[in-house]
């Protein structure tokens, strides 16, 4: 018969086997990165809420005074209605923030008309009747997966019939709103945690290559977005060094005269 | 050959055309159910699960680095996951500076892993996925993310 401390030994060492199988092998506590020759080349553009929720837990946000639920020309150009439909949607985040139902739902209407300018309603329909239904029931957190769904179908169906550029445009759009606001908000009660959230070096220079790749786009706004950039570049990209409340507000100026030139007819 | 061996055969055959087929269908869609379906607990604990994802196919001991945008004061998690259920998969986090930025509760199960980060900085951190081990010549995999 075998001891019972015997099996208590087999038992201890197949649950730490078990434990290390679940752990696997011990990462590298340090790379090398300038040696990583593999990266993929497409970065996942953060959502604006992701910014949001960030500013969120700096302390308590005024979002009511950001939302903007005004309709906006129609454009007919394909690009400039991509761009507006990412900045919409951002408002559809910045109207979950602020709790606002009726501007959620003009939002979700808004989407939908932009979806089937740009060529890609039939994939948005379900996701904007989504939208307006949870707002209608203030689910804020279907909202939020529901404009997730939305921005994430519309760039599908561009991709898909090879408009991955339209597609950039509309990530490009979203991303100039959120930090027209996240600038606004940090303006108004400056912290340093609260500038820190702008310190998206690499994300500005995915925007920018991808602009360069644009030349068949010749429009005023997006020669306009890619001055703009070069102008922010410097004030976000301060390595380890903390971004001066000068240079939050400087942002802020560039990122709301770009964001009316999204929304105003040249 | 009697009624028995031929019926036999015939199924064999149609196993194989079934494994052939569904082989041949796999995809990087495949690959992100299996990451969605790691990521599912988590979204009982308030994480908000990303609809855009990152995603390929991999040689066994091949590793693939993911660069991306992370904001201090926000908490993620990554999950990676393949259809291939025999394949062995692990994802790590590093900082821009090239050092380990994980949390102790990171984890690896099989064909699924899935790593924890707490930003200590706003900036772009390297998401590195990797086939350690794997059946397939090459093996599909998928990324997603989610906040809170």
């Amino acid at each position: 018969m075998i001891p019972f401390t015997k099996h208590l030994k087999f038992i201890v060492a197949v649950v730490c086997g078990l434990s290390l199988c679940a752990h696997g092998a011990q990462a590298p506590q340090h790379i090398n990165i300038n040696q990583l020759s593999t990266t993929v080349e497409d970065v996942v553009v953060p959502l604006p809420n992701e910014i949001f929720g960030a500013l969120n837990k700096l302390g308590a946000v005024n979002w009511k005074e950001h939302v903007r639920s005004d309709k906006g020309p129609n454009f007919t150009e394909r690009p400039r209605i991509a761009l507006l439909l990412g900045a919409v949607i951002a408002d559809g985040f910045i109207a979950v923030q602020a709790e606002d139902a009726p501007t959620v739902k003009e939002i979700g209407q808004r989407v939908m008309a932009l979806a089937k300018g740009i060529g890609v309603g039939n994939s948005i329909t379900p996701h904007a009747k989504a939208i307006i239904e949870a707002a209608d029931k203030r689910n804020w957190e279907n909202v939020r997966q529901e404009l997730d769904r939305t921005q994430n179908s519309v760039q599908q169906a561009m991709n898909e019939v090879h408009d991955e550029k339209l597609s950039q445009l509309v990530s490009l759009g979203g991303w100039l709103r959120g930090t027209e606001v996240l600038t606004s908000v940090v303006k108004q009660h400056f912290s340093a945690d609260g500038a820190e959230l702008l310190h998206q070096p690499d994300l500005l220079s995915y925007f920018q290559t991808r602009l360069k790749a644009m030349p068949e786009f010749n429009l005023p706004i997006i020669h306009q977005i890619q001055d703009a950039l070069v102008e922010v570049k410097p004030l976000i990209d301060v390595g380890s060094s903390r971004i001066p409340a000068e240079s939050v507000k400087k942002v802020n100026e560039i990122t709301t005269r770009l964001g009316a030139g999204i929304v105003t007819r040249d | 050959m009697n009624r028995f061996a031929k019926g036999l055969l015939r199924s064999g055959i149609l196993l194989a055309v079934i494994v052939l087929q569904r082989a041949a269908c796999a995809s990087v869609d495949d690959a992100q159910s299996f990451a969605l379906q790691a990521a599912e607990p988590y979204v009982k604990q308030g994480f908000q699960v990303r609809e855009d994802y990152w995603g390929g196919d991999l040689a066994s001991g091949e590793k693939k680095a993911v660069r991306q945008q992370l904001f201090k004061g926000n908490e993620y998690w990554f999950w990676l996951g393949t259809e291939v259920d025999r394949a062995k998969v692990s994802v790590h986090i590093y900082d821009s500076d090239g050092k380990l930025a994980e949390e102790p509760d990171s984890w690896e199960k099989g064909h699924f892993a899935a790593a924890h980060v707490v930003p200590k900085t706003t900036g772009s951190y390297f998401i590195i996925v990797s086939v350690e081990e794997s059946p397939e010549e090459r093996t599909h995999w998928a990324l997603v993310y989610g906040f809170r």
